[in-house]
């Protein structure tokens, strides 16, 4: 080969390289944006309504926050099935220590973070001892938490505690609601973890080469541990907001959600490979998702069809992102 | 004796820019089991995968059962009746005995018009197979339950299957006990008076002077001898093994810097793996400054042992010391912060990581010597890993256009800088090399080697293992020599040592 060909080779190398890392960064705005388009002209009357906005910035609280978990666990090329059982009980567990008497702070920071980030330790103990696949021991700990939660419940809801907490979440304070204040809080909290703290560079190096993480020093079943917690508290704190926004813990709560999470976190091009992804385009993901089931509501789809929707458009999100990313 | 069944000529190969085979001239005749002998690297396995029509040969002709051709593919192969046994046994687990012995051709024969397995000619055959080797198995019989000598019979009776004319066998003793061996020669014998040829690749000389009639030697590419094992005496297949000359060339590196009378940094006190099978009661001790070879066959246990020694694997006995003191690492964190350094053997699997870039790879060990707990505490400075990366590029002269390049972009040899880079910026005292120029070019190779040689020079401890000789000969201060997981000998490396004697202790001596 020439130098001269060598050169462009390389050059066109480069270009595309380019490319990929642009749409890596900004593709899933780019959904986002595609989203709003098609529901925005369909129904231009309700949708872009200052009022719709924020209804689905705060529809899309909860699942920002279980996804932003869910990419951490993805990130190490595992999984969390759980996420849907975590939330239901870390809210029933909350609302039960309401009733019981206790402060609504104490009682959301002991059922959201105390108890999520427990049964995120379960998962990250389970997975370390056994050796087995996340996927295995969360498909196993969804059905145990859930069964928990039922029991503890007696399959009710619970409602009647305090209204301060009701109205806590409901409250917006600079027209932004509360429910969306804490998931960003979350997020900025988060983000530095992935983009600045040994921590998250270690969780990054296992997710992409967990032999060389190994020989590098990484203790590897300490960080798979640190994921899972990390993915329960997520989960246990989106239980804490979807209990105070029902008004009621509902022992059926978040079942189906660990689809809402997976997919928030692939659309925002996290790879199942591990150790690819960033937590602002997961938040972009779960935004698409939050957005997709408002236009449906607003174009007065039936539940049953929006699910057909919804799977046929997450599938087509993905497929696009691949698409244009080759 | 008629004329050979396969005769090969001139047999060149090239990945590449690298030369494989030079020129290989090998005759093989029915009624013969032919011994094929030589180092590591020799080019044994390549010639053998042109024989069963894996790769396509650059030059040279082959002729079979008077055929000549150019080039065989996997269906000639099997057609003229070439099967190849590996090393590592190719039969499926979690099939049967049958299932294994048919697959990829199940007979099949018609119902009604529907194809269907035809299991009762399957069993019939299988039988009659199995009754020619000697196995005593059920045919329903998972393979799983097999022991390892079972499953090569096996696997000789799936190539005996296809009327294989001749079977090459790729070091078939090394993990059977006595008996074994003696019943696989009882076997082999029967193959060669029913008329099989059979080439027998092994390291264990006496072995082969007990099943093989004729011998050929490889060196480098090239068949060096051949003729009748009877004529040859175990001291002259090692001396046609490594050849007369030394090579010097990377001699003139190694320069003495006074290494004898510097003080004692590193000792290993009767390291034992776990298994008590793969790494057996190693001890000895490196000076500082001192660079120590380990030579040894592929599977003697060198990189076993050098798991063992960076807590990658789990010991049964054994301590290591760093200047006097108890240091024997618990993980490879622990060996990390306690000042060890290591650069495996295989860098695409537990060496780099390909979605990070130059600068992060760099970073990484370093940023977990210096994190508190499990070094997972503190942030990390994306200013200072890349001053890091920059000030190490120049250490090293690693060429990339940007250390944020990712490091799938780079060279194997630049690669290899990368990971060097990745312990040095820890600071290590002891630094051990896997194989630390297998997959890079000629060129990369002597920096990787002046790189080893200025460290030794500023004072660290380096042990090296590698497979190639003239390598160990030219960088190493002392080599030791390790022999099916056990420390056969340390020899000085001075002017007067040669491969034959490294050989001489790296071959099993039963």
């Amino acid at each position: 080969m020439g130098a001269t060909a060598k050169l462009k080779e390389i050059k066109m190398d480069k270009s595309k390289f380019n490319f990929q890392k642009f749409w890596d960064q900004y593709g899933t705005f780019f959904i986002l944006a595609i989203i709003v388009a098609i529901f925005g002209s369909l129904s231009s009357e309700y949708f872009l309504k200052a009022n719709n906005i924020t209804q689905i910035l705060v529809q899309s609280s909860v699942t920002v926050l279980i996804g932003m978990g869910e990419f951490f666990a993805i990130l190490v090329a595992g999984i969390d099935l759980s996420v849907g059982a975590i939330l239901a009980l870390s809210g029933m567990v909350t609302a039960k220590l309401m009733l019981a008497g206790l402060d609504p702070l104490m009682a959301a920071l002991i059922g959201g973070v105390l108890v999520g980030g427990l049964l995120g330790a379960i998962n990250g103990c389970l997975v370390n001892w056994t050796g087995l696949h996340p996927f295995i021991i969360t498909l196993g700990t969804n059905a145990i938490f859930r069964g928990i939660t039922l029991v503890i419940s007696d399959a009710n809801s619970v409602y009647g505690f305090s209204f301060g907490f009701v109205n806590f979440f409901a409250a917006s304070p600079l027209g932004v609601p509360v429910p969306v204040i804490f998931a960003l809080i979350i997020a900025v909290i988060l983000w530095f973890i992935t983009s600045h703290t040994r921590l998250g560079r270690n969780i990054y190096a296992l997710g992409g080469n967990k032999n060389s993480a190994f020989f590098s020093g990484i203790d590897v079943k300490f960080h798979i541990l640190i994921v899972f917690i990390i993915s329960g508290i997520c989960a246990g704190l989106a239980g804490v907001v979807s209990t105070a926004r029902l008004g009621a813990a509902e022992p059926l709560a978040g079942i189906g959600f660990e689809t809402y999470a997976i997919a928030s976190a692939i659309i925002g091009g996290t790879s199942f490979f591990g150790g690819k992804g960033r937590i602002v385009s997961v938040v972009v993901g779960g935004l698409i998702i939050g957005t997709i089931n408002n236009g449906l509501n607003i174009l007065q789809v039936q539940t049953y069809y929006q699910l057909v929707v919804m799977g046929g458009l997450i599938i087509a999100a993905v497929a696009l992102d691949r698409l244009i990313s080759k | 004796m008629t004329s050979p069944y396969i005769k090969m000529e001139g047999i060149a190969k090239n990945f590449g820019p690298v030369q494989a085979l030079k020129s290989v001239n090998l005759e093989i005749y029915t009624h013969e089991i032919h011994a094929l002998l030589g180092e590591n690297g020799a080019g044994k396995s390549t010639l053998m995968k042109i024989l069963s029509g894996i790769y396509e040969p650059s030059a040279g002709k082959i002729t079979i059962d008077g055929t000549e051709y150019t080039k065989l593919d996997h269906k000639i192969a099997a057609k003229l009746g070439i099967g190849i046994i590996y090393q590592e046994l190719s039969v499926i687990d979690e099939l049967t005995v049958l299932e294994n012995l048919f697959i990829g051709r199940l007979p099949v024969t018609k119902t009604l018009g529907f194809q269907r397995i035809d299991w009762h000619e399957m069993r019939t055959k299988a039988a009659i197979m199995l009754l020619r080797v000697g196995l005593k198995v059920r045919l329903d019989e998972k393979v799983r339950n097999l022991s390892i000598s079972q499953k090569q019979m096996l696997e000789i009776a799936k190539t005996l299957m296809l009327d294989a004319r001749v079977i090459i066998m790729d070091e078939p003793t090394s993990s059977l006990t006595y008996n074994e061996v003696d019943y696989l020669f009882l076997i082999m014998n029967q193959l060669r008076e029913d008329g099989t040829a059979i080439v027998y690749i092994s390291h264990k000389l006496n072995e082969i002077r007990r099943i093989c009639n004729r011998y050929t030697v490889m060196k480098d590419g090239s068949s060096v001898a051949t003729g009748q094992i009877t004529d040859v005496s175990n001291d002259d297949i090692v001396r046609l093994m490594v050849g007369r000359e030394i090579q010097n060339r990377f001699r003139a590196i190694k320069e003495s810097i006074g290494v004898e009378s510097s003080e004692t940094v590193f000792e290993v006190c009767n390291i034992t793996s776990k298994d008590k099978r793969r790494v057996k009661d190693i001890s000895f001790s490196v000076k500082r400054g001192e660079i120590m070879g380990f030579a040894g066959l592929v599977g003697s246990g060198r990189t076993e042992f050098m798991n063992c020694i960076f807590g990658v694997e789990p010991i049964s006995a054994g301590r290591v010391k760093l200047h006097n003191e108890d240091i024997t690492p618990s993980s490879p964190l622990d060996a990390l912060k306690k000042g060890m350094g290591y650069i495996t053997e295989s860098r695409r699997e537990n060496g780099f990581f390909d979605n990070f870039s130059i600068a992060q790879n760099i970073a990484i060990s370093k940023s977990l010597k210096d994190g508190g707990f499990k070094g997972a505490m503190g942030l990390f400075n994306q200013d200072q890993e890349h001053a890091l990366a920059e000030q190490q590029r120049k250490l090293l002269s690693l060429k990339c256009s940007s250390v944020e390049q990712n490091i799938t972009e780079l060279s194997g040899g630049n690669q290899q800088k990368v990971l060097i880079s990745k312990w040095l910026c820890c600071e290590p005292e002891v630094i051990i090399f896997d194989e630390p120029t297998r997959g890079i070019d000629v060129g990369a190779k002597a920096e990787i080697y002046k790189v080893m040689r200025n460290l030794a020079a500023a004072g660290k401890t380096i042990l090296m293992v590698s497979s190639e000789l003239s390598e160990i000969m030219s960088v190493c201060d002392r080599i030791a020599i390790f022999c099916e997981g056990k420390l056969a000998n340390i020899l000085e490396n001075n002017e007067n040592i040669s491969e034959e004697d490294i050989m001489k202790w790296a071959l099993p001596q039963n």
